[in-house]
């Protein structure tokens, strides 16, 4: 039942914020089906806004890219919106720093938010999930080990299980690639290795692309298998973790590497 | 650590001034006391009546001080009218305010034209008092019970748009912008990602719309919109006080009694 991970394919994406401040600066990229990427690099580096063109949240302004089937381009091109902007979404799962869920609802019905995309309206509004749905929410609460809390609000967990709750909700829409904009940034250590392993094996079981950005290097060596550095909108790295040395830290970091940028060091102090 | 805190720690460490606020405070009273007498000369306040109009007072206030027990019978449909006017204008007037709210609130409606229109209009029902809507619909829609529902209705509509929509405002977007990054419309992540948030302010809305509409269900009554108001007037325009006083008891211990109903309902809501 499972679906195999999209490529992703940037091309000179660009992206110029409303005031005038340079995001993206002309990326491009190619990401495989099925990989699970890294992305590095300081507070405003650009990490947040690279994930979040990849399904629109954020719109190009010049450049595109292809995901899977689908094509967003800036704003000459004949930008995705409606309907087809958000087929590209349902296949893409999104999982974010501070949870994002409905806090005041139970954990199913938030995994439920992964199916809306294909529930109609009238079902949605009437909160009349179809079986097929629910099973599907169940399953993935199942893979994430949490599915005993279904029936709980979500306020009632831990941060690292409404984390997984979240990853829960990116599975339900059975996605062909999911992003994590720094999912553990809000978690401590040990939480950190456990929601990285579920992301992880969820790469390796499913065949899902993965693109996950992390501040911390030690974590993004461990977990991907290629580490992409970004510093002022642009790729300054590409590689493996292997591949990036002293000398690739200070490209990405501007300095050299420090306890701060590592989350083993940081959780010694 | 220790380092790295070094710098701001000499700042962190001295006690702040205290913040002075008095002068604002003192101005805002003068001002405020310079209003009301400025208002209180714009519409004539005269004192010297209620020296004037004494004996009248004193005998009307006897009588309004013996409630004509016997009465009650005659009063109980009037007051059933009340209730069920207050209840049936809650339940109507919440219903329609659930889908404006969303439509008033700029984090829940993404359409700029269309929330301006909606919160305009909104303004515009708001600016109605209650009465005043019961006036004309009793006019218009002729006097009764119906003209009461409707001019109930317009009036709660006014209020919980208005406060469902600023906790809406309020609200954490986190689970919305992830439904919206799952593909959902945006009808279908603020079903499920804010109305569950807001349920409990929505329901305290609710309770509270209904505490406000036992009292104003028996006003209204007095331009013809039913209920106990249209008795009050009957009573007060033959002078029987003694009647209007029990009519008046009557409406005391309802609202009371509802009121201390709502807000333990309310508590445990919020
Ligand atoms: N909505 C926005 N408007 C203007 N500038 C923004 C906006 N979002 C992000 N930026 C700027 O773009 C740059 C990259 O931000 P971001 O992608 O969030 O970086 P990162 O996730 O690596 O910390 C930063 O300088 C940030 O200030
Ligand atoms: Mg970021």
């Amino acid at each position: 039942m499972e679906r195999t991970g999209a490529d992703i394919r940037f091309e000179n994406a660009t992206v110029t914020y409303p005031n005038g401040h340079a995001g993206l600066k002309g990326i491009t990229l190619d990401i495989p089906a099925g990989q699970m990427v890294g992305v590095v690099g300081l507070s405003g580096a650009g990490k947040s806004t690279l994930v979040r063109t990849i399904n629109g949240l954020v719109p190009l302004s010049a450049g595109s890219i292809a995901v899977g089937g689908h094509t967003l381009t800036g704003r000459g091109g004949t930008q995705l919106r409606g309907r087809e902007l958000r087929e590209l979404r349902s296949n893409v799962g999104m999982v974010f720093q501070s949870f994002n869920l409905a806090k005041r609802t139970t954990v199913i019905n938030n995994v439920l938010m992964g199916r809306l995309y294909h529930s109609p309206a009238w079902r949605t509004l009437l909160g009349a999930w179809k079986n097929d749905d629910v099973e599907l929410a169940m399953r993935a609460l199942e893979r994430v080990e949490i599915v005993g809390k279904a029936y709980e609000p979500a306020a009632s967990l831990s941060g690292g299980q409404q984390q997984r709750v979240a990853i829960a909700r990116a599975l339900a829409q059975r996605p062909q690639v999911i992003l994590a904009d720094e999912p553990v940034a809000s978690l401590d250590p040990p939480t950190s290795h456990v929601v990285m392993r579920d992301l992880a094996r969820i790469n390796a079981e499913l065949g899902i692309t993965v693109v996950v950005n992390l501040h911390f290097l030690d974590l993004a060596r461990t977990y991907s298998e290629r580490l992409i550095g970004m510093r002022a909108g642009e790729i300054v790295f590409d590689g493996t973790g292997a591949e990036a040395d002293e000398a690739v830290f200070e490209s990405i970091y501007g300095r050299s590497l420090t306890a701060e940028d590592v989350l083993e060091a940081r959780a010694e102090l | 650590m220790s380092q790295a805190a070094a710098p701001s720690a000499p700042y962190m460490g001295q006690r702040p001034s205290k913040p002075r606020r008095g002068r604002p405070t003192a101005a805002a009273v003068v001002v405020l006391a310079a209003i009301t007498v400025w208002a209180g000369l714009g519409v004539g306040v005269d004192l010297a009546a209620i020296g004037r109009n004494w004996q009248n007072a004193v005998v009307n206030t006897t009588q309004l001080l013996q409630p004509d027990y016997a009465f009650f019978p005659k009063t109980i449909p009037a007051l059933l009218e009340t209730l069920n006017m207050a209840v049936i204008a809650t339940f109507i007037g919440s219903l329609l305010s659930v889908p404006l709210a969303f439509l008033a609130s700029r984090a829940t409606n993404p359409n700029a034209p269309l929330l301006g229109a909606v919160r305009f209009g909104m303004n515009l029902i708001r600016s109605v008092p209650d009465i005043l809507y019961a006036a004309i619909l009793v006019a218009v829609v002729g006097v009764g019970a119906l003209s009461g529902i409707m001019a109930l209705v317009l009036f709660n509509v006014g209020i919980i748009v208005k406060l469902v929509s600023e906790a809406l405002d309020a609200e954490d977007l986190g689970a919305q912008e992830a439904a919206l990054a799952a593909g959902a419309t945006w009808t279908g992540a603020n079903r499920s990602a804010m109305l569950p948030q807001i349920l409990p302010s929505l329901a305290s809305q609710v309770l509270y719309t209904f505490e406000i509409n036992i009292r104003a269900s028996t006003v209204i009554g007095l331009v013809g919109a039913g209920g106990l108001g249209i008795l009050i007037d009957n009573v007060r325009s033959f002078f029987r006080y003694h009647e209007l006083s029990l009519i008046i008891l009557e409406i005391l211990v309802m609202v009371l009694v509802l009121e201390a109903l709502s807000s333990a309902l309310r508590k445990r809501l919020v």
